[in-house]
């Protein structure tokens, strides 16, 4: 319980979530600025632009650097020759425990913005769930998914 | 092993009929609905000449459609064994050939409805393992006789049969393979009258009966003459609360002897069979159902109780089954619709020998009690404040929500718990029903632990343990435990060959 998995994603895992938090705190940007000019042809009071301020701030802070560092800190896997570890989560940690018995296929998928970082991310799928481990180099995801495909074959049902 | 193609009964052309026609229902409703009362009534319609009339022949046109359309696809529906396969051919304007293997067959479930009965016929589906493409190699034969049914199940008999044989003389020595003994079906449980109607009366279909009821009574809310209706109304107000509230309570009763009623329809002679691999549920007045349940699908048995059913000692029994056909929601099966607990156990006990069904359940630590409904009182208490300023004084009545939320909490606490076996994992918790989940090791896909950041400081942890139900997974929940509870069920369910290389 205590021992954690051994392996970390990728460090560019981290830079990609700040790409996506800034995106997320430009979308907020815009809609206090928005608001802004509401404010301003309505001559609601002043101090609301002291709050729209804040609001952006507070959002760029926890989205931009608050979160993804921690979510990237808990980010662990692990690949054993018969399970699958992984450990995530922000406020509440997530251990899983996948048999490779269990594993069906493995997945790996990579969008724009994970491309133009070289990563990809490998989605492990049972019967009944699918498990994404969110940022590895491709090389690596490639490599991962070709060993979980042919331990998965491998593995036999011991009950 | 060509021996001649089959059709389906001819009552399937009207049956398709009746099919289409229910699917064309709402939009019917909607386009007539409009028409007609737009205007004055029906009567407008046939004043304005011609032109009045052409949602009446389009709606005309449409069901002469649908009925040839039934008829043609009867007509061109066949089916026939062929290789040691179902073959069938059918198609409205594009003819489709749909080949299953009688291998591949998991079982063939029957239903007859007012329509079959008379006739001695049933309706066939033919389901097989679910290769993950949606709907594929899967057929459904709307009317054909019990002899043809019949006919099918030995077809595949033998094909199965025959396959067996072909196998045999490469594992070994020639060995005469007997052909297998009739299975003899068992019949287990017969769902008694009084159960039936315990069942009905306190069924929760009742809310869907009531949501309906009211569905029902808005559609029709726009119809009603309001100024005739209107004079009426204020009569009926000075008779006075007293009156309104005896109306109420008379449609409830209403809503509540219709549910009972459905129910006992729909599970009216429940009965349960097996033989060696298979579970059979047979139900229904007006429509018989079969159902089959292959042992080796069976994933996990849920027994649930809501409080008024604990209270007298009833539970239904569900049994989780992998696969199948999509969007049937027959997927979650009832094994029970509602027993009493002590005659369910031996049959529970005789239908799945390799599992515990009384085993000593770990709790929960009492330092957890308080995260069963802190967070729910953390969520709860802007409504509290909004509630509480809007309608002050009387919204601080929401406070009285407070004891409820924690009681219920404590409640949860007190039931939640697990059991671990040497190849089963008992887990048992609650939402206000009380759900004890029994699974194999072998079934249970993944095994998840979570902690939140005070569970953390605590030492407590949630164990999530999914299996696989129908084309989804089911996910049997015991939160807050002790955190060493939570690290032996992750031991536990650690693969043999994984534990053996740790030590």
């Amino acid at each position: 319980m205590d021992n954690q998995p051994k392996n970390q994603i990728s460090r560019k895992g981290l830079t990609v979530w700040r790409v996506y938090g800034s995106m997320e705190t430009a979308v907020i940007a815009l809609i206090a600025i928005g608001a802004g000019v509401l404010t301003y042809f309505f001559d609601w009071p002043q101090w609301l632009y002291a709050i729209y301020g804040a609001v952006i701030l507070l959002f760029g802070v926890v989205l931009i650097f608050w979160f993804p560092k921690i979510r990237w800190q808990r980010w662990r896997y692990e690949v054993r020759e018969h399970e699958i570890e992984l450990q995530h989560g922000l406020f509440i940690v997530t251990r899983t425990l996948v048999p490779m018995v269990r594993v069906q296929h493995v997945d790996t998928e990579q969008g724009p913005i994970l491309r133009k970082y070289d990563l990809a991310e490998i989605s492990i799928s049972t019967a009944a769930t699918t498990h994404t481990i969110p940022a590895l180099v491709t090389a690596e995801a490639d490599e991962l998914r070709a060993r979980i495909s042919v331990l998965a074959r491998v593995a036999e049902d011991d009950v | 092993m060509y021996e001649g193609r089959y059709k389906l009964h001819p009552i399937s052309a009207f049956l398709n009929f009746i099919k289409g026609m229910k699917e064309l229902l709402l939009p019917f409703i909607i386009i007539f609905g409009v028409n007609i009362f737009r205007g004055d009534g029906i009567s407008s319609m046939f004043n304005q000449g011609w032109q009045g009339m052409i949602p009446l022949i389009v709606g005309g046109a449409v069901l002469l459609f649908l009925l040839v359309a039934g008829i043609i696809k009867w007509k061109r529906f066949v089916y026939w064994f062929e290789d040691g396969e179902l073959r069938i051919e059918y198609g409205l304007f594009v003819k489709k050939k749909r080949y299953i293997p009688f291998e591949r067959i998991q079982s063939l479930n029957y239903a007859e409805g007012i329509f079959h009965r008379p006739l001695g016929l049933v309706k066939v589906k033919v389901e097989t393992a679910g290769s993950g493409k949606v709907g594929q190699a899967e057929a459904e034969l709307t009317a054909i006789s019990r002899e043809d049914a019949d006919r099918i199940e030995k077809e595949m008999e033998k094909a199965k049969h025959q396959l067996s044989r072909e196998k045999t003389p490469i594992i070994g020595p020639v060995e005469f393979v007997e052909a297998p003994a009739k299975k003899t079906t068992k019949t287990l449980y017969h769902m008694s009258m009084k159960e039936l109607l315990i069942l009905a009366t306190t069924s929760s279909g009742i809310g869907v009966v009531i949501s309906a009821v009211a569905i029902f009574l808005s559609q029709f809310s726009e119809f009603i003459p309001y100024d005739a209706v209107y004079e009426e109304i204020i009569l009926f107000l000075r008779f006075g609360a007293l009156i309104v509230a005896l109306t109420i309570f008379v449609v409830l009763v209403m809503a509540w002897v219709i549910s009972v009623i459905m129910t006992i329809v729909a599970n009216y002679q429940f009965t349960i069979q097996y033989d060696e691999d298979r579970i059979y549920i047979t139900r229904g007045l007006l429509e018989k159902k079969k159902v089959s349940i292959p042992l080796k699908r069976v994933q996990g048995i849920k027994i649930s109780q809501n409080p008024l059913r604990e209270l007298f000692g009833y539970a239904t029994v569900v049994v989780e089954s992998a696969g199948g056909s999509v969007g049937d929601k027959d997927e979650k099966i009832r094994l029970f619709p509602l027993v009493k607990t002590d005659r369910m156990l031996p049959i529970l006990e005789e239908l799945f020998p390799e599992l515990e069904w009384t085993p000593q359940l770990v709790g929960a630590p009492k330092r957890s009690i308080h995260f069963f409904y802190r967070l729910n009182l953390v969520w709860l208490s802007p409504m509290f404040a909004a509630v509480g300023y809007f309608f002050y004084p009387y919204g601080l009545l929401a406070l009285l929500i407070v004891p409820v939320v924690i009681v219920i909490g404590i409640w949860q606490h007190r039931t939640v718990g697990y059991a671990l076996g040497d190849r089963q994992l008992t887990a048992q918790f609650r939402g206000l029903s009380k759900h004890r989940y029994f699974i194999l090791k072998k079934r249970i896909q993944v095994v998840q632990v979570t902690q939140s950041y005070f569970e953390r400081r605590k030492g407590i942890a949630s164990i999530h343990s999914t299996i696989k139900s129908g084309m989804m997974g089911a996910t049997a929940t015991t939160p807050h435990m002790e955190k060493e509870d939570a690290s032996r069920i992750l031991t536990w369910y650690k693969p043999l060959g994984a534990k053996e290389q740790s030590s």
